[in-house]
């Protein structure tokens, strides 16, 4: 088998649908647009969670926020008749994602629990996957960020502070995940109990609309939820077959 | 390196070195002592490097009193979370709470007492030791006990609870004076002035979203401002999609959507004011088909002649339709709840809008049963008067200062300069006052105008307890205990209340050496009293119990039986909204309203909510005016004019925002913004609208009228672009958020166990 055999057919293989059957999990999301109230505790809980400098109010003109999760709101219709709808958009967690392909360095790559990760040490900042991710998602790292004393006090130690050229995203807090999985190996399971790993914004929103866990599970919490009737996945039709999926508002007027 | 000889550069190497040794002597000896002690030889038990420890307390960013965990790593604090255990939170917290550990690390937190050197609002402060800071109040108040001048003394305090609200009455009573008030500006007076007219009791009934199928909420934002938005989000979560078969309905009735409006599943844009007629519509429909078939039918039917539907459509502008609709499904689809609040209760007629509110769950049997409306029973703690003070209150307060009748001012928490309209006069009546105190942790509008500053602890570093009002149908208390060390030279309120106890002689009614002591005192009774979920039979044990769970609650529920008085029936009605200022003159109504962030302000300083969009607008850092499109476009302003906004008391300039959901005639602002002092975050950033309300007043209660305010736009021709996410605010055709219709259902798929009122 030639080097180039080999490689495609390792690509092949990392492409197929089922490719996680080997591994232990996968992880994955439901959002219940039904519940969701759009009052953005995920948003703070995340920012806490996971290092999120603040950028100050001239960068954020420039659109150089940094949320990990954002609540994204459409208005529908006009007045009187009218709606707004929200919805918490993160990074997908893609099992075909965008932006994995395109990184010419292979900072950004699935890892074999599903999830998108991004190695900040490899990024070289051409921020290529921020193009190429239809959910927009992904941030960049456009300057050093300050932390006014004593604020890095408060610092997770168990996330990198990213530097400036670094490309960053939601990570599903695979810290969480890790420490989860070795109190697992700790108590001589040898998988995680559903329910036992939360990322900060399923942990804190007040009106459980999130909900997290291993689809590999089919009683998890997710799995159930992913076989509601409600549920699709958002741009769907461009099949990046993302791990986060959505569950429909009901809209019950009437 | 051209003419440098080996002599010399070894020369300037060693000066170099000893310049360094130099520089490190000199910062080793400016460092604090407790820096060159080694921490830790012998680690405290909770204390393990990389291990995190996490502590039960409660959360003190609004009155909900959600309990709350505490992740703590290596001393610090590093993430909140809310407490499972806790009734009330269930895990759960909202983005204020969130933000807890930037109170505590604040930067611009007062590190130490302070006194006042130049003119009042100089900024010129000198650090005194806690010892001058006590005596000297203490001096004060000495003096005008014994001259039998306690009374010109004055405790004006945010709103508290549980024991310090106890040991602030009984110092304020030891000193000999009456003057003991709490001011917050969201504090629902009209609510509990509802409460007391229709159910006899100065308490808040438990709002039971869980269990409802029906809600119709008038004005009460309950998903981002309103009482416990924590609490009222896991019940809307559970409603909506909870329970097998089951899916609340959610109506909202309001003349701007707020967070609440965009969750529910039918908006209902009622002219201000009007919200109580509307009620009373629905409930001379639910009359007239015959729901309702109790002995007092024909009092009801007496009372209500005047509110057919047909007229109050004509005064509220909904539709007849409408609320026929609506009282058809509140009356069929049981259980149900009203509940009403918010700008619906800040008007002239707000009482007897909240009465009539209240007496649409009397009519349709939703009192004291599961997914209606659950009177709580007594709460465990402390008994305590009520304190709140109205906006009348302050403006006598205002007077007696006015008058020189106030000689001593111990402010704590509250921030009256900034959350009062300027008509009061609060800023300018503090100049009469010869002596100020300020006990907050931050230096806002009303401690920059202080004397003296004996900064508090944040909730994160001090001892304290909670009872939640309202409760949540059962007795819930909570201890608030220190998860980090003080950060600075700071102290617990309690324990600066001690402090001048002490120096004032009162340890026969303060006999506690510090706030633990006190809490501990508190919770002994409790524990002797016995009942509750935590049994031990030495107190040592229980305390540890208690602060281990983080709460305690009793098993105890009230009796739900209720008989209203026929004197309530003949006393409902209401009366159409006064506004202030000649609707010619000031064509618009002013809606000012809690920011979902920023709350009343209080979280201005916290740069992660500054930075957090606003859920509705995605506006941060900064303050806007919300206008209908058709409004907008009339005047000829879009997104981003700058217009002054002009009430016969003032005048504030703000960007305009295009707002699709809000009353053509009505102008919708945010509170929060506006701080002239407040810390780097919040300081000279938007503008405060509270600043020019009328100082129009809820008659009954003297609460003020802060949705009453009229108001003109003027284009002032300027620009200033909001700093808003980007991305369009229409979904164009790219069914990003889809949407099902009601047949579709999932029967209890995610729900979680909510262990409030067993039915």
């Amino acid at each position: 088998m030639s080097l180039l055999d080999r490689f495609t057919d390792g690509w092949r293989k990392y492409r197929k649908p089922g490719y996680y059957e080997e591994f232990d999990y996968h992880w994955a999301m439901t959002i219940d647009l039904d519940k969701c109230t759009g009052c953005e505790a995920c948003v703070t809980a995340c920012q806490a969670e996971n290092n999120l400098p603040i950028v100050g109010e001239k960068a954020f003109a420039e659109g150089r926020e940094m949320k990990w999760i954002r609540i994204e709101r459409y208005w529908e219709g006009e007045y009187p008749d009218v709606k707004l709808r929200f919805i918490p958009m993160l990074c997908q967690q893609c099992d075909s994602a965008p932006c994995e392909t395109v990184c010419p360095v292979s900072a950004t790559y699935h890892n074999q629990d599903g999830l998108n990760t991004q190695i900040y040490n490899r990024c070289i900042g051409t921020r290529s996957c921020a193009v190429y991710c239809p959910y927009e998602v992904r941030y960049f790292n456009w300057n050093d960020h300050q932390w006014d004393a004593p604020l890095e006090q408060q610092l997770n130690p168990d996330v990198t502070v990213r530097e400036k050229g670094v490309m960053e995203k939601c990570t599903f807090c695979i810290q969480r995940i890790r420490q989860a999985k070795d109190h697992a190996k700790d108590d001589g399971r040898r998988r995680v109990r559903d329910g036992e790993v939360q990322p900060a914004c399923v942990q804190t929103c007040p009106a459980n609309a999130l909900v997290f866990g291993d689809r590999k599970d089919p009683n998890s919490q997710v799995s159930r939820s992913m076989n509601d009737p409600r549920a699709y996945r958002v741009l769907e039709e461009l099949n990046t077959d993302p791990s986060v999926v959505y569950l429909k508002k009901v809209d019950a007027k009437g | 390196m051209p003419n440098i000889e080996r002599r010399d550069f070894l020369k300037l190497v060693g000066a170099g070195s000893v310049g360094v040794g130099a520089g490190f002597y000199l910062r080793e000896s400016i460092k604090h002592p407790m820096e060159h002690l080694i921490p830790h030889v012998v680690a405290p038990e909770d204390f393990s490097t990389g291990i995190d420890t996490w502590y039960n307390t409660v959360c003190s960013m609004c009155a909900a009193g959600c309990g709350i965990s505490v992740r703590t790593r290596e001393g610090r604090v590093k993430k909140i979370e809310g407490n499972p255990s806790h009734p009330v939170s269930q895990g759960r917290l909202c983005a204020l709470g969130q933000a807890g550990p930037q109170v505590l690390y604040n930067p611009d937190r007062l590190t130490g007492p302070l006194m006042q050197t130049g003119e009042r609002g100089s900024g010129a402060f000198a650090q005194i030791t806690w010892d001058e800071g006590l005596s000297k109040v203490a001096d004060r108040l000495d003096l005008l006990r014994a001259a039998e001048r306690g009374n010109r003394v004055c405790l004006l305090s945010q709103g508290v609870r549980g024991h310090l609200a106890q040991l602030f009455e009984r110092f304020v009573d030891q000193l000999g004076s009456e003057r003991l008030l709490h001011y917050d500006f969201d504090h629902p007076h009209t609510l509990y002035a509802a409460n007391q007219r229709f159910f006899g009791e100065q308490r808040l009934p438990y709002y039971d979203l869980k269990n409802t199928r029906y809600l119709l909420s008038f004005g009460a934002d309950y998903l981002g401002s309103w009482i416990s938005p924590v609490h009222h989000s896991l019940g809307f979560g559970h409603s909506r999609q909870g329970r097998p078969d089951v899916r609340g309905r959610f109506v909202q009735i309001e003349p701007r959507m707020s967070l609440s409006g965009a969750a529910a599943d039918e908006w209902i844009a009622a002219r201000p004011g009007t919200e109580g007629l509307l009620a009373l519509a629905v409930a001379h429909h639910i009359l007239s088909k015959g729901y309702y078939q109790g002995a007092d039918r024909a009092d009801w039917i007496a009372v209500l002649a005047g509110y057919t539907t047909t007229e109050v459509a004509a005064q509220t502008g909904v539709p007849a339709e409408t609320i026929v609709r609506l009282a058809d499904a509140f009356a069929q689809t049981q259980p149900s709840l009203a509940i009403g609040g918010g700008s619906a209760g800040n008007h002239s007629n707000g009482v007897d809008t909240l009465v009539a509110v209240n007496a649409l769950n009397y009519l349709v049997g939703n009192l004291g049963k599961a997914g209606g409306l659950v009177f709580n029973p007594e709460p465990a703690g402390p008994t305590t008067h009520p304190h709140q003070a109205s906006y009348r209150t302050m403006l006598e307060f205002v007077e007696d200062a006015r008058r020189g009748n106030i000689e001593v001012l111990i402010v704590n928490g509250t921030n009256p300069v900034f959350t009062l309209p300027s008509a009061a006069g609060f800023a300018e009546a503090l100049a009469e006052i010869p002596l100020i105190v300020s006990l907050s942790s931050f230096l806002d509008e009303t401690t920059a105008l202080a004397d003296v500053i004996l900064p508090s602890h944040t909730y994160l570093e001090s001892w304290g307890d909670d009872f939640p009002e309202p409760g949540v149908g059962f007795p819930v208390g909570a201890v608030s205990q220190p998860v980090a060390s003080p950060l600075y030279d700071t102290r617990a309120t309690g324990d600066i209340i001690l402090g001048l106890a002490q120096r004032l002689d009162m340890n026969d009614v303060l006999p506690w050496s510090s706030m633990e002591d006190c809490i501990k005192d508190g919770w002994r009774q409790i524990h002797e009293r016995g009942g509750g979920d935590v049994r031990t039979e030495s107190f040592e044990s229980f305390w540890r119990a208690v602060l281990t769970a983080g709460v305690w609650g009793e098993e105890t529920h009230r009796e739900s039986t209720f008989t209203l008085d026929k004197s309530v029936i003949a006393g409902i009605g209401v009366q159409a909204p006064e506004f202030s200022g000649a609707s010619d003159d000031y064509p618009f109504i002013l809606h000012p309203y809690l920011s979902t962030t920023l709350h009343d302000g209080r979280a201005a300083n916290l740069p992660w909510l500054q930075e957090l969009p606003d859920p509705m607008t995605s506006v941060v850092y900064g303050s806007w005016v919300e206008m209908n499109p058709v409004t907008a476009k009339g005047l000829g302003l879009t997104e981003g004019d700058l217009v002054d906004i002009e009430s016969p008391h003032g005048r504030i300039r703000a960007p305009v925002y295009v707002y699709p959901a809000i009353m053509p005639d009505v102008i919708a602002m945010p509170i929060g913004q506006g701080h002239a002092e407040y810390g780097r975050y919040a300081r000279n950033r938007g503008v405060n609208p509270i600043e020019i309300l009328s100082p129009q007043m809820e008659p009954q209660t003297g609460s003020l009228a802060s949705s009453a305010t009229r108001v003109k736009i003027t284009a002032t021709g300027r620009r200033a672009e909001l700093v808003k996410t980007g991305g369009n605010s229409r979904d164009l055709g790219r069914n990003i958020v889809q949407t099902t219709g009601a047949g579709q259902h999932s029967a209890n798929l995610n729900s979680i166990p909510i262990t409030v009122i067993p039915s």
